[in-house]
């Protein structure tokens, strides 16, 4: 009944977990251990602290060790030999990179490490070519650019982007008035656009995958799927205005402000920024010379209305307070119809965040989990076919996940209609040689594909998932 | 507090003890004996009323500490009230607080007994007599543990409130193999010594029942004067087993997987080893002159003082017969008890190593008040709390050892008697000194001083908070109000 492999005790037809380290139980690693442990994989995590380990020990199954996780004897302790991933997500740049370079030579092991300080922005591809890390991760590099993202089509609540940024997933409420309202999705595609597809609706805090008799209400929260060009002729189409802004306050100056505000500045947006700390003041003109950088409290209320944040066309508050955050955003939308974007760190509050109306909100922590659970699922994987991207939607109760099929299986060269795919599943978008398909029945999947699915179930990791 | 998550556990442990009970109800079948019927009967009633309880499932699947401890405790007083009923029912055993005596005392690993004729017992009763030892040894929810999958990370809290020892730990990230991992070297241990002492000849009823025995380090016999009619080859297997299961199972994780370096350099079980050889040197100097030859006095020292360090409980000799020192000597291994991590009972050997470490601190401290000193044990400095937590561990056991003394002291034996009554059980031994002798049993006191030890027994398996944790007001007001709250 049982089986010994690499220390492990499996009964037989259990799916084998991966073995994986994670070094810093901080906001991202905390969130790790979460996703990951869902997913099945055996954790151990380390960290300096006790507290922390202790915490998080008792609330979920795993194994901890308390140390310096860049220490040889703390890695054995770990089991690094046997390990299949470590993931380094303590509060030091080099902490982690020494860390995974220690745990390189001691182990076989894929290596991710978390590197966010400007200093090695630019160098993170030589970083991990000669390292010879998986992956180097910067969440506020991340957030940043999901920020920028979103400010450059305000009218969408989120923007992310698939097959090499050919292929856009965009996240819009329909306003009261919208032609949309009361229409039905069949009825959308045959008389205002063909290349656009619905993918998942929110209403009422309940997730829906809709067929062509969903009839859409206003209110409803809508994600669709469409090539580049076509999205923003869809938006205009039913009526909104697809200008991204001009002008940008962001309250805060660390380091996703700048990484938000070099972006920004490059596509010829101009930025403001306030920040509370002189010293920090001086050194980010010094960076970013083309920026207006005010040194005062962005809590403060007359200092904003001073700044012009009735006038400004988008406000993203950055502190590293989400409370301020949350209280900047709802203090913007109330006196003004700016674009806000509110990023969130820590909290976890999702049902009061939800309800509090705030527009676009981007979870750093979020980003950074889901481009490390693309890489350990698409670890994890046979061989015939790959994930490239994984993305969560709304709270995590839908994923997108984006394959690449790399040579012939059970789901290729068959017209969609006839393959058997599972419920609550949608095959939104097809990318052949960087041509966007929206599919139809009849279209079906080639070996070089990378076909983009939306569902509500979760763990996917092969194409062959998909079929019931 | 998750009242429903805890009834879903309990409906377990109901389930997997009706299972358990039938194989006692095969072994009648063997032996024709007609009372059988009765543990199938049990088995099937348990059956029923465990998938009742788990009909539903959980609400909530997730469960703190507080959960846990409660849900711990609950599961054993539940399994003793369950496991008695064969013996009282059969009318083996006439008195309900005797069957509930023998049972708990089986389940903790105790081996303290109140019948008087113990050959007169039917087949299926030893079994099931011996059987509870295997089950209590490593514990009924760490098999709960390794066979359904509990969702939820929480469950280390139900591991915590069972398993021995000042801190648990896992072997492996993942808590189901873990216990399985546990399960597969206890059992492992079991089916090896079952083979050695059919080597030498024993008989296979004989041999399945003192392996149970050994292995739970719970100590029935099944025959009137313990194991001092085998021969000194059975004796010997039996006194290496049980130091073997006194020893914290990481060892054998560890050398089950090479790692023979980090196996050998534990600190507790080199301190056991330690333990074990001066108890048997000091001892075997004092009997000598009074036994047949060297070798007989070495074979009873060293199996007593396994016998007691390992709490089994099982004698080859009447030790109260024994001088003073000795006497003393065994008394002093019944509190010090086995290894954390563990089947064995009593204070544990890191508890007590740390103790004393900590006394050398203190008394450096008096040297240089100035001083810092850290405590390292298992080649780790020691946290604080956990310092603490033994401190106070200690302090919790003598404040119950002292109030169960004073209440068993009312009916009048004397105080030896009373004391190491109160050791025997509380450290899950079984037999004491003078009328609790290793020849004589339990069944002098009254009803009243046989709950009081019931309740040491349990309280000492446990380790004492899980089971105190049922006594606070606000557990008790908590559940109530929910109750009404839901109707």
């Amino acid at each position: 009944m049982f089986q010994i492999k690499n220390g492990k005790y499996l009964r037989k037809g259990e799916r084998k977990g991966l073995k994986i380290i994670i070094v810093g139980c901080g906001k991202v690693g905390t969130t790790l251990v979460e996703q990951l442990r869902q997913e099945g994989h055996d954790i151990t995590i380390i960290d300096k602290s006790p507290e922390r380990i202790q915490a998080l020990t008792s609330l979920y199954d795993i194994m901890g060790i308390v140390g310096n996780g860049a220490s040889y004897s703390v890695q054995k302790e770990a089991g690094i030999e046997d390990t299949d991933l470590i993931i380094s997500v303590t509060d030091s740049d080099e902490l982690n990179l020494l860390c995974c370079t220690v745990a390189k030579r001691v182990g076989d092991c894929a290596a991710i490490a978390r590197v966010r300080t400007p200093d090695y922005s630019t160098e993170v591809g030589y970083l991990r070519d000669k390292l010879g890390l998986a992956m180097i991760i910067n969440p506020e590099l991340e957030a940043a650019n999901e920020v920028a993202r979103i400010l450059h089509l305000p009218t969408a609540l989120e923007v992310t982007r698939f097959a090499h940024g050919q292929a856009q997933m965009i996240k819009f409420k329909i306003p009261p008035d919208n032609i949309l309202d009361g229409m039905t999705i069949a009825h959308m595609g045959k008389n205002i656009v063909q290349n656009v597809l619905i993918c998942a609706v929110e209403r009422d805090g309940e997730v829906y995958i809709p067929s062509g008799d969903f009839q859409m209400q206003k209110g409803d929260v809508i994600s669709y799927v469409s090539s580049r060009q076509a999205s923003k002729l869809f938006l205009e189409t039913i009526g909104f205005k697809t200008n991204r802004v001009k002008n940008t306050m962001i309250i805060g100056g660390g380091k996703a402000a700048y990484y938000l505000a070099k972006q920004l500045l490059h596509m010829g947006i101009s930025v403001k920024i306030i920040e509370i700390n002189k010293k920090r003041c001086e050194e980010l003109s010094e960076l970013l010379p083309k920026a207006i950088i005010i040194n005062g409290d962005g809590t403060n209320e007359k200092l904003l209305k001073e700044e012009g944040i009735e006038y400004t066309e988008s406000f993203v508050p950055l502190t590293g307070i989400d409370e301020e955050n949350i209280l900047l955003t709802l203090h913007a939308r109330q006196i003004s119809k700016t674009k806000v974007v509110t990023k969130i760190n820590r909290i976890t509050f999702n049902e009061v965040i939800s309800s509090l109306d705030l527009g676009s909100v981007v979870y750093p922590r979020y980003i950074t989990s889901e481009s490390i659970l693309t890489y350990v699922r698409a670890k994890k994987n046979s061989m015939n076919s790959n994930i490239e991207t994984l993305y969560h939607m709304f709270d995590h109760r839908a994923e997108a996940i984006e394959f690449r099929v790399k040579e012939e299986s059970p789901v290729t060269n068959i017209p969609l209609m006839d393959l058997p795919l599972k419920r609550n599943l949608l095959l939104s978008c097809i990318n052949r040689n960087g041509r966007i398909i929206i599919p139809s029945g009849q279209d079906c999947i080639k070996p070089g594909d990378t076909v983009m699915i939306v569902t509500t179930h979760t763990g996917f990791h092969d194409i062959l998932d998909i079929l019931r | 507090m998750n009242t429903s998550m805890i009834r879903y556990i309990l409906g377990y442990v109901l389930k997997i003890q009706s299972l358990l009970m039938i194989l006692p109800f095969l072994v009648s079948l063997i032996y024709r004996e007609p009372q059988g019927a009765c543990y199938l009967a049990v088995s099937l009633i348990g059956m029923l009323l465990g998938m009742l309880m788990t009909w539903r499932k959980a609400s909530d699947p997730v469960f703190y500490l507080k959960e846990g401890c409660i849900a711990t405790s609950l599961s054993w007083i539940l399994m003793s009230l369950y496991g008695c009923l064969p013996f009282w029912l059969t009318k083996e055993i006439p008195s309900f607080t005797d069957a509930l005596f023998e049972t708990i005392s089986g389940f903790t690993t105790t081996g303290a007994s109140i019948l008087n004729n113990v050959e007169g017992l039917s087949h299926c009763a030893l079994f099931w007599r011996s059987f509870t030892h295997w089950i209590g040894g490593m514990g009924v929810l760490v098999f709960l543990l390794a066979v359904i999958p509990l969702s939820g990370g929480s469950n280390i809290n139900l591991m915590r409130a069972e398993s021995p020892g000042p801190s648990v730990g896992k072997l492996v990230p993942k808590i189901r193999h873990t216990a399985r991992i546990l399960y597969m070297i206890y059992f492992g241990l079991t089916v090896l010594q079952l083979v050695l002492l059919l080597l030498g000849k024993m008989p296979l009823f004989d041999a399945i029942t003192t392996t149970f025995g050994t292995a739970g380090t719970g100590g029935f016999g099944i025959k009137n004067d313990s194991l001092m009619s085998y021969s000194p080859y059975i004796q010997w297997v039996v006194t290496i087993f049980m130091i073997l299961f006194g020893v914290n199972f990481n060892v054998y994780y560890l050398l089950l997987f090479k790692k023979f370096k980090n196996a050998f350099s534990m600190e507790e079980v080199r301190y056991y080893l330690l333990i074990i050889g001066a108890a048997i040197g000091i001892i075997f100097f004092n009997i000598l002159g009074t036994a047949a030859n060297a070798f007989d006095a070495l074979t009873h020292s060293s199996f007593q003082v396994a016998s007691i360090i390992t709490t089994t409980g099982f004698s080859t000799v009447d030790f109260n017969l024994w001088p003073e020192s000795c006497r003393f000597v065994l008394v002093l291994l019944m509190f010090i008890g086995a290894c954390a991590g563990s089947t064995g009972g009593g204070i544990k050997v890191s508890r007590i190593v740390i103790m004393i470490k900590n006394i050398g601190k203190e008394l450096n401290s008096y040297i240089h008040p100035k001083s810092v000193k850290t405590i390292n044990f298992e080649n780790k400095p020691l946290d604080s709390e956990i310092l603490n937590s033994i401190n106070i561990y200690f302090i919790t056991f003598t404040v119950v050892f002292t109030v169960s003394l004073f209440l068993l002291s009312i009916e009048g034996h004397d105080l030896i008697t009373n004391f190491t009554a109160v050791t025997a059980t509380i450290n899950n031994i079984g037999p004491g000194l003078e009328l609790v002798g290793p020849t004589c049993n339990f069944n002098g006191f009254s009803n009243f001083s046989k709950y009081i030890l019931m309740f040491d027994m349990l309280a000492g398996r446990l380790e004492m908070f899980p089971l105190l944790i049922l006594f606070h007001p606000s557990v008790w007001k908590d559940a109530l109000s929910q109750k009404f709250s839901r109707e």
